[in-house]
């Protein structure tokens, strides 16, 4: 569904959005000149003191501020520590539901309605059910972001296992392999691959809950800071972290990318 | 080269023996029959070739041979004089859907290992795999991923990864069925040149009625539905075969012209029961 | 191939299953085992979470709130305002996609943009939006837009991107005008990833509209939710909480039965696509 973000570049320049592979028609850095081209925009025409609509510089100042006063760094680690551990969590949960919907037709029509309430209940709707039953916690946070963020790992297992290449399987009858070797090397590998795809989908829908609890609840990250500025009407402070926020997902995004890709590698390019 | 003559055999000489080989399945609707009981066998070292209309069971009969399905009770078939329960003992099947029997995850160096690994490491190993290599010539390509090898080539790691298990039977279902001419031609040479080396029995499934008679010791011609046998063709031509002058011997012709007859044969006899 | 199928797939001719028996019987056993199980578990005090009503709480409350009329026009707002801004993602989303897809000198200036656009979480959005609306519908409205845009947006480009070379092709033979060009080739064969992208855009849109309440609009169900949590009501505060679910299920299934109503044969493809 989103366009693969196949690495050309290498990894590392974390602020610099990089350029796509597209289906052989690259899509340059000038694609980048619509943004570019807004913001100098907005900073030479941009009224000098405007209320609503400060300045890109004056975004900048409002970063190094934060990071000044101390506010910066704990909220980013605070974010990153979540969205990491809340990750890997959905990676375990969803992988072993998968396997077992995915495997066997009763769990599946069993455990169907109830996962598929879960999976459509909004997560926003979940946070005020989250703070009640356990309060303004880590356990709170990490528990919603992984109940939202399991799901496309848990049907991309779920589909893997269904459509499992049958041959496969009567290759590990011909080589007479026992159960545990059939699971190893046959099965693992070939359920990680929609693994991984589910991951790099769950991430974008990690970084977006675990801000918006952030941002809902006021516990410590970066989105609680977004909520600070809005509610201090500082308006530079809401653009510097909305910014801020959106370069951080792009990399986190394309880091996850880049490590599909690097497992994925003995696929053809698609 | 003698003509083989059908003289007793030994059980120890043969690869299998299948008395009232019936294979069955079970449907929503009720037992279907899949095989009538039949009865052959197969000697080893033997190149047996199954022609036959679609449906009549020309896989069932391999898997069966394969230990992968199930017989029916009164079915008796022996691999080397054992009783068939599940896969037997150096028995082989190569599928005919060969990218999908490959694991795309490996390298194709890895591939043919697959079979091995449980017994062998290291360099023991190592040697396995490049002697199965060097059998399909492929020893170039070793450290490349399946999806970057043509159908061809793809196909040739799935014989050498079986080979590498030095089978003494190899079961192989239309397994040039999708190639190219000239890459099929290729390959089959290629099989003749292995099951010299290496004197294993190959028994294989072919549309290919020519394929059938330049490859084959036998040809088994099965029609119907259920599949039973309509006639077993035994193939006198000299070896070596060579693509351009065994296919103009006369015998050849005539083996060639009374395949085709079988098969249509069968067609006929199938439109008449429908 | 035909003999593998027949032992592998022994199969009857498919035969029209009655709808009873096509029915998730055990998954609806399930569901309501555990309800059950809530309950009896809830009543004999074996399970002490203060906050967790059991299921018969829950039902009184639903009374109740019904009776106050609140349920009703939280969930009409919420409703209203997620429908409302989806349509004008609809619309802004399928005209802008197609015209970043169809001209790739357009999408080759733009396509880095987008990439980076997309990446940032709608939901970072709404603090912004409090700032520049206050606490209002028009808020609430301008979230759901934004969020349910680049949704459809980014399917329905990747829609017209995939279009095949081949009928792209059969318009220009053709001679189709830039117009009838997009209309009888383009769009239709992009139409079940653009469906896709509908859907998922409906999604969005409740989402960011239960989200965008939550945070400051006092409207809604996710302004109930938040009311009922911090007054401590939670037989309450689960009805809004299970409306919401609900409230999606149903807005899907209706848009499932317009669009295979409107489109059949669509809602095949657009399974397929949904996978990722």
């Amino acid at each position: 569904m989103s366009p693969s973000t196949a690495t050309t570049n290498s990894p590392g320049k974390r602020f610099k959005p990089k350029s796509r592979v597209k289906r052989g028609n690259s899509a340059p850095l000038r694609g980048l000149t619509p943004l570019v081209l807004g913001l100098a925009l907005w900073q030479i025409f941009g009224a000098v003191d405007s209320p609503y609509f400060p300045r890109p510089s004056t975004w900048v100042e409002q970063i190094v501020d934060f990071y000044g006063s101390g506010a910066l760094l704990p909220a980013l680690g605070a974010t990153m520590r979540s969205l990491l551990l809340s990750l890997l969590i959905a990676t375990i949960i969803g992988t072993i539901l998968g396997i077992l919907v995915g495997a066997s037709r009763f769990f599946d029509r069993a455990l169907g309605p109830t996962l598929e309430f879960f999976r459509a209940t909004p997560s926003s709707a979940m946070v005020p059910l989250g703070v009640l039953l356990l309060g303004y916690t880590l356990t709170m946070k990490l528990s919603l972001t992984v109940l939202a963020a399991m799901w496309p790992i848990l049907l991309n297992t779920r589909a893997a296992m269904r459509e499992f290449n049958p041959t496969l399987l009567d290759v590990a009858a011909v080589f007479k392999m026992s159960w545990f070797r059939k699971v190893r090397t046959i099965i693992m590998p070939a359920v990680s691959t929609a693994i991984l795809l589910g991951i790099r989908v769950g991430a974008p829908v990690a970084i977006i809950v675990t801000v918006l609890i952030e941002i809902l609840t006021g516990v410590t990250g970066m989105g609680a800071l977004l909520a600070q500025s809005q509610q201090q009407y500082n308006s530079a402070g809401t653009f510097a972290l909305l910014v801020l926020i959106g370069v951080i997902a792009l990399a986190f995004n394309f880091c996850i990318a880049a490590i599909e890709a690097f497992f994925t590698r003995h696929l053809p390019p698609s | 080269m003698e003509p083989q003559r059908t003289q007793p055999t030994m059980q120890s000489d043969l690869a299998f023996s299948c008395q009232n080989l019936s294979v069955e399945v079970t449907t929503k609707e009720g037992v279907k029959r899949l095989l009538d009981p039949i009865d052959f066998s197969v000697r080893k070292g033997e190149i047996l070739s199954i022609i036959g209309t679609s449906g009549a069971g020309k896989t069932t009969l391999l898997r069966a041979l394969g230990g992968l399905i199930p017989t029916t009770e009164n079915s008796e078939v022996l691999a080397d004089g054992v009783p068939i329960q599940g896969p037997p003992d150096r028995v082989l099947m190569v599928f005919q859907d060969y990218a999908s029997s490959l694991l795309p995850w490996r390298t194709i160096r890895k591939n043919v290992a697959l079979g091995l690994e449980t017994q062998y490491r290291g360099k023991e190993l190592q040697k396995r795999v490049e002697s199965a290599l060097d059998l399909v010539g492929l020893r170039k390509r070793a450290d490349e991923y399946p999806w970057r090898l043509s159908g061809g080539m793809q196909q040739r790691v799935q014989i050498a990864r079986a080979l590498a298990m030095e089978p003494s039977v190899l079961l192989m279902d239309e397994p040039f069925g999708a190639l190219d001419a000239i890459t099929k031609n290729s390959l089959q040479d290629e099989l003749l040149r292995v099951q010299e080396q290496t004197g294993a029995t190959i028994i294989f499934i072919t549309h290919d009625v020519e394929e059938a008679v330049y490859l084959g010791d036998r040809v088994l011609a099965l029609g119907g539905i259920p599949g039973r046998i309509i006639e077993v063709l035994d193939v006198d031509l000299p070896r070596p075969r060579h693509q351009i002058y065994t296919k103009e011997l006369p015998e050849f012709l005539r083996l060639r012209h009374r395949a085709y007859e079988s098969v249509v044969e069968a067609e006929l006899r199938l439109r008449s029961e429908e | 191939m035909t003999e593998t199928l027949a032992i592998h797939i022994a199969r009857s001719p498919a035969k029209k299953k009655s709808w009873i028996s096509r029915l998730n019987w055990t998954g609806a056993a399930t569901l309501t085992l555990l309800l059950l199980l809530w309950e009896v578990l809830d009543r004999a005090g074996a399970i002490q979470f203060n906050f967790i009503p059991a299921p018969s709480d829950m039902i009184g409350g639903a009374v109740e709130l019904l009776r106050e009329g609140s349920l009703q026009s939280a969930i009409g707002h919420t409703a209203g305002v997620a429908l409302i801004g989806w349509l004008i993602a609809c619309v802004i989303g399928v005209v802008l996609g197609t015209i970043l897809g169809i001209s790739r000198t357009i999408w080759r200036w733009t396509a880095a943009s987008v990439e980076v656009l997309r990446s940032f979480p709608s939901i970072t959005f709404v603090p912004l939006a409090v700032l520049l609306f206050g606490f209002s519908s028009a808020m609430e409205l301008v979230v759901v837009v934004y969020a349910a845009t680049w949704q459809v947006l980014v399917n329905t480009l990747e829609g017209v991107h995939t279009v095949s070379p081949g009928l792209r092709d059969v318009a220009r033979t053709f001679r189709l005008s830039p117009l009838r060009n997009i209309t009888t080739v383009i769009l239709p064969a992009a139409a079940s990833k653009i469906i896709v992208g509908l859907r998922l855009g409906l999604n969005l849109a409740l989402i960011l509209a239960v989200a965008a309440e939550v945070v400051g609009n006092p409207a809604g169900l996710g302004y109930g939710l938040m009311v009922e949590q911090q007054a401590l009501q939670p037989e309450r505060m689960f009805v809004y909480f299970i409306s919401v679910g609900l409230l999606g299920i149903f807005l899907n299934a209706i848009l499932q039965l317009i669009i295979s109503r409107a489109l059949p044969g669509i809602t095949a493809a657009a399974e397929r696509g949904q996978k990722s």
